[in-house]
């Protein structure tokens, strides 16, 4: 009877405790709801987005736990300042192309963490008098092993390449060392942590739930169009100004001149459609042009001049470099 | 991150072609097509679908940057917040799958950002004016329609997923009428501004007079009174908004 009600965790500890929780669930949750505008793919932008709404629930029920522990609801507490910097870290990836980074701070790093933490808890909380936070660790538990497989399949749509994962790795051990150096959510170390089970059907629960990037096999373009355009990226790639002007329409020669002259300067080894709108009869069609130095997004609308389709606007719209 | 982020910050994968929202007007009179898509045709509805698809997009978008935003608000205003940026994911889920339905795709149309314009207001009360009750106000009207329309033509899975969203509008408003009062409580002037810049929101989405009082089929966008009622909208707040589109600019 006695060993049924001894305890790991005083009062206070726990109260403590579920304050450091509710920090990284918390923080967690904003910069997820900042990130969604800055993450180009829709299936991340997705995935964070259904993500915010449950991480926003497990602070507010370790928040809730609180005043039941004799201590101030809905508070936040960092473990020490090395947390601090772990979280800053993780949320340091803002710019264009580093979805990746996003993703493995979160789903290889952050939530493994917590829910790893959250199962040690478990294990260790009185069954007798912890139920209420027993609970809370229940649910929390399921939810984070959940968001690690769906963060994981939509992971590996980015991870296509050797750099690609080499620069993944490379992220997570910077933040895995960061985290260690914290000792975790807790501040207790991270050495008593097992690895936590992860369900190995991942793939298809991401796929049920969430809008990946969808290839588009071919677009539905008109085929005299479609041959227009293939002739128009050939003369790009041909560095055929006098073809590139003919497939100008009158009324944009003189104004798509320099841009042509510049993409010619550029140059291009290969090219793809990468997206087309419909703007009543125009078509706006970005071309994605390819080459050692980089490469190049080109917005064009292309009308109907005469009986054929001419480029009657055109900019650039984004460089990369190789 | 920075708090706020510039509007030119929004990422979005090259399927997605994006353009001022007036120049899209422009382009289309042009080719003597009206400003706006209509109900119409089935070409039509898609090319509306396609709009508000990316209008959920912004407006998750937009309640995202909220939660991130202002960290010093109420904790239950967060809560709300973040519901929302989850519902708003499904939204976008739900237009994707219709636009399936309706054999389109996602960037079939130009994107225009001037919601996501209208979510990067500084001050939350004026964001949570501008977009609950503006902008959330404009979708209970636009989707009232669409299920009526939907169910004009037979489409009844149409019909019921947008129903399913438009409750969900609803709250949205509920929840800005609530949060428009507790973040200006004692603050009259932030108050005043914030409803001012969701006026200035209901004019700009007018539409030059598109957005009107009257049948469903016979004005292009025919304002929900019944669904703006139950959102929480005073009739004083309905008549105030019916009077400003007599009197909006040319689109």
């Amino acid at each position: 009877m006695v060993q049924r009600l001894a305890g790991h965790f005083s009062v206070e500890e726990s109260a403590k405790r579920i304050r450091h929780y509710r920090y990284a669930e918390e923080r967690m949750m904003r910069v997820m709801g900042g990130w969604i505008a800055l993450t180009p793919e829709l299936g991340s932008k997705l995935l964070f987005g259904r993500h915010v709404w449950d991480c926003a629930q497990h602070a507010d029920l370790w928040g809730k736990r609180l005043p039941e522990l004799r201590a101030t609801a809905q508070v936040s507490e960092p473990p020490n300042d090395a947390f601090v910097r772990f979280m800053d870290r993780l949320e340091s990836p803002e710019e264009f192309g580093r979805t990746a980074e996003r993703l493995v701070g979160i789903y290889r790093v952050l939530k493994p963490h917590l829910l790893a933490t959250y199962a040690h808890h478990l294990a260790h909380a009185n069954a007798v008098y912890e139920p209420p936070t027993r609970r809370i660790l229940v649910r929390t538990i399921e939810d984070e092993r959940r968001h690690v497989a769906v963060g994981l399949a939509i992971l590996a749509h980015h991870l296509t390449d050797d750099g690609a994962r080499r620069r993944a790795r490379e992220w997570e051990d910077r933040l895995q060392a960061l985290l260690a150096e914290a000792g975790g959510v807790t501040g207790e170390g991270l050495s008593h942590l097992a690895l936590p089970d992860i369900p190995a059907d991942a793939g298809d629960v991401a796929g049920d739930l969430v809008e990946l990037g969808k290839p588009v096999g071919r677009w539905p373009l008109p085929p005299d169009l479609e041959a227009a355009l293939e002739a128009h990226a050939l003369n790009l790639e041909r560095g055929d100004l006098a073809g590139l002007t003919e497939d100008l329409a009158p009324e944009f020669r003189a104004d798509g001149a320099g841009l042509y002259r510049s993409l010619l300067a550029a140059g291009a080894d290969r090219h793809a459609v990468v997206g087309v709108a419909k703007l009543g009869s125009h078509r706006q069609i970005k071309l994605r042009l390819e080459s050692r130095q980089g490469a190049l997004v080109l917005l064009s609308r292309w009308a109907q001049r005469d009986g054929r389709w001419q480029v009657v606007e055109a900019e650039a719209v984004r460089t990369e470099p190789a | 991150m920075d708090r706020p982020i510039a509007y030119d910050k929004l990422a979005r994968e090259d399927r997605f072609i994006r353009m001022r929202a007036r120049r899209v007007g422009e382009l289309r009179v042009e080719q003597g097509l009206p400003p706006f898509p209509d109900l119409a045709s089935r070409e039509s509805i898609k090319e509306r679908v396609h709009g508000i698809m990316v209008g959920e997009l912004q407006a998750m978008e937009g309640t995202g940057r909220t939660v991130y935003d202002f960290p010093d608000t109420p904790w239950e205003f967060t809560l709300d917040m973040a519901r929302q940026v989850w519902d708003e994911s499904r939204h976008v889920e739900i237009y994707i799958r219709l636009l399936e339905h309706l054999d389109g795709y996602v960037g079939e149309f130009p994107e225009t950002t001037i919601l996501w314009r209208c979510a990067c207001a500084e001050d939350a009360a004026a964001r949570v004016a501008g977009v609950n009750r503006g902008l959330e106000g404009l979708a209970c009207d636009v989707f009232n329609q669409l299920i009526h329309i939907a169910r004009k033509i037979g489409d009844p899975v149409l019909e019921h997923a947008v129903d399913f969203v438009l409750a969900d509008e609803i709250t949205h408003v509920r929840m800005g009428s609530k949060w428009l009062n507790a973040l200006t409580e004692g603050d009259p002037e932030r108050r005043k501004r914030a409803i001012e810049f969701q006026e200035s929101i209901d004019e700009r989405f007018n539409l030059g007079g598109l957005r009107r009082e009257g049948d469903h089929e016979e004005v292009p966008i025919s304002i929900a009174t019944e669904a703006r009622r139950l959102a929480g909208f005073t009739d004083e707040e309905i008549a105030r908004l019916i009077k400003t589109t007599q009197r909006s600019p040319v689109y």
